[in-house]
């Protein structure tokens, strides 16, 4: 089985907008049923994901074979002059015909074309053969990301703030807060995200030291999840806020994804009872201005914590 | 006999694993989702529950934490079957109260006797031969 077009000689791919959301969840299934950490979607949870990280369709991609069958699929993501590889994946029995480079090639050409200025993407930690096909391809590590959970449960006393002052956000407010934030944060966790999800519920606190500062996060009914805090939050607020939190939903399972590793307020979390769960490396590229396109706006490299 | 719930999305790894549990004498239901998963414990109310730890409509965790916040199911052992890296698959079952893991690839020989093990009173993990001490759910 070969995915060369055998008219053309050239490997073949259909924009994923020609398939349903149940046939995209069920290609990506096939792709990562051997994946480090089996990420399983159906076709709501995909038609969630598109909308939520601004997937771009017509750049996204399934390569077939000359007969039609599907090898492998690849998302992009959109904002503005930034694209986002997501959902990378290839049918197992299909490997080792470079079929994951062709992929993440149709990307970066899809983002020339739209003269974006870098592309970005996460790996999990130890999937060596991605890992490897990205620095082939010219991608940088810019940090180390983690999915971290909390099992539900109720919080000891002794974690308790002394004398702090929580009040619940008022939900229209929400918006303006998340304007405050450091900007350097993983794609699924951006402003942009964080509103297409909805959901959001969100506290203030404010210390007896004076320090104050807010939380906002996803309130799913089985799940808390999108956690952000305000920027710069000390050790003490976030656990001022992370305590109210986890004291109002005690019994809900909490999952945040992309967490930066070398975040000054991770063993906060941890004190509060969240683990790692596995780590990514955010990775970028960033493309050189193609003059037969037309110069490329620039857009600041991100660097964050 | 006992009864088993299968909460797996992958149909061939759940039919082997109900082909093998049955032809152990077992009753087995599957159920391909989080949310069918939940609806078939509390219409049968299993002996044992064996998880996959990612389904593709609600997290495998947070299943489980539902699961022991029922009354009626607290005590209804709950297996991980999950194809994570063992040290993954052991610390999240141990944080969210799992009574073992059996790890994928299914083994054909000892699957059955493997799961047999957690309906024991004081159930004993199976299948570890490599996992630190401190990361061993009992």
């Amino acid at each position: 089985m070969t995915f060369v077009d055998q008219q053309t000689g050239k490997q073949t791919s259909i924009p994923a907008h020609n398939y349903s959301f149940d046939q995209l969840a069920d290609i990506y299934n096939r792709a990562r049923v051997d994946y480090i950490v089996p990420m399983p979607m159906n076709g709501k949870r995909m038609a969630d994901y598109v909308r939520h990280y601004d997937i771009d369709l017509d750049a996204s991609a399934i390569a077939l074979t000359n007969n039609k069958t599907e090898l492998g699929v690849i998302m992009t993501g959109i904002r503005g002059k930034r694209s986002w590889a997501t959902r990378l994946g290839v049918i197992p029995e299909q490997r080792g015909h470079k079929i994951g480079q062709f992929l993440m090639e149709l990307v970066i050409e899809k983002s020339r074309e739209r003269h974006i200025r870098h592309v970005q993407l996460e790996v999990i930690k130890g999937n060596e053969p991605a890992y490897c096909l990205f620095i082939k391809l010219g991608f940088q590590e810019v940090r180390e990301l983690l999915v971290i959970r909390r099992p539900p449960g109720r919080l000891r006393d002794t974690l308790a703030p002394v004398g702090a002052v929580v009040t619940p956000l008022v939900d229209e407010d929400i918006p303006s807060y998340l304007l405050q934030r450091d900007p350097a944060v993983a794609w699924t966790e951006e402003t942009e995200s964080l509103l297409h999800v909805g959901k959001l519920k969100g506290l203030h606190a404010k210390l007896p030291s004076g320090e104050s500062g807010w939380a906002i996060f996803q309130c799913l009914p089985f799940q808390l999840t999108h956690f952000v805090l305000s920027p710069s939050a000390s050790s003490d607020l976030a656990q001022a806020l992370l305590y109210a939190i986890h004291t109002q939903y005690p019994m809900q399972d909490t999952k945040i994804e992309n967490f930066p590793a070398q975040h000054p307020t991770w063993p906060v979390y941890q004190k509060l009872g969240y683990l790692e769960s596995f780590r990514r490396i955010e990775m970028v590229l960033e493309l050189a201005p193609d003059p037969k396109r037309g110069q490329n706006i620039s857009q600041p490299l991100r660097h964050a914590i | 006999m006992a009864l088993i719930i299968v909460i797996e999305d992958n149909a061939l790894i759940s039919r082997l694993a109900e082909k093998l549990l049955t032809r152990a004498g077992h009753q087995v239901v599957v159920a391909e989702t989080g949310e069918d998963g939940l609806t078939a414990i509390f219409e049968y109310l299993p002996q044992l529950v064996l998880m996959d730890l990612g389904l593709p409509d609600i997290d495998g965790q947070t299943v489980i934490g539902l699961l022991h916040q029922q009354a009626a199911h607290k005590t209804t052992p709950v297996i991980a079957f999950t194809a994570w890296p063992a040290e993954t698959a052991y610390k999240m079952a141990k944080a969210y109260g799992c009574d073992g893991v059996i790890t994928k690839p299914i083994n054909t020989r000892t699957f059955a006797a493997e799961v047999e093990t957690f309906m024991q009173p004081k159930p004993v993990l199976a299948g570890t031969p490599h996992i630190p001490d401190d990361l061993k759910l009992q």
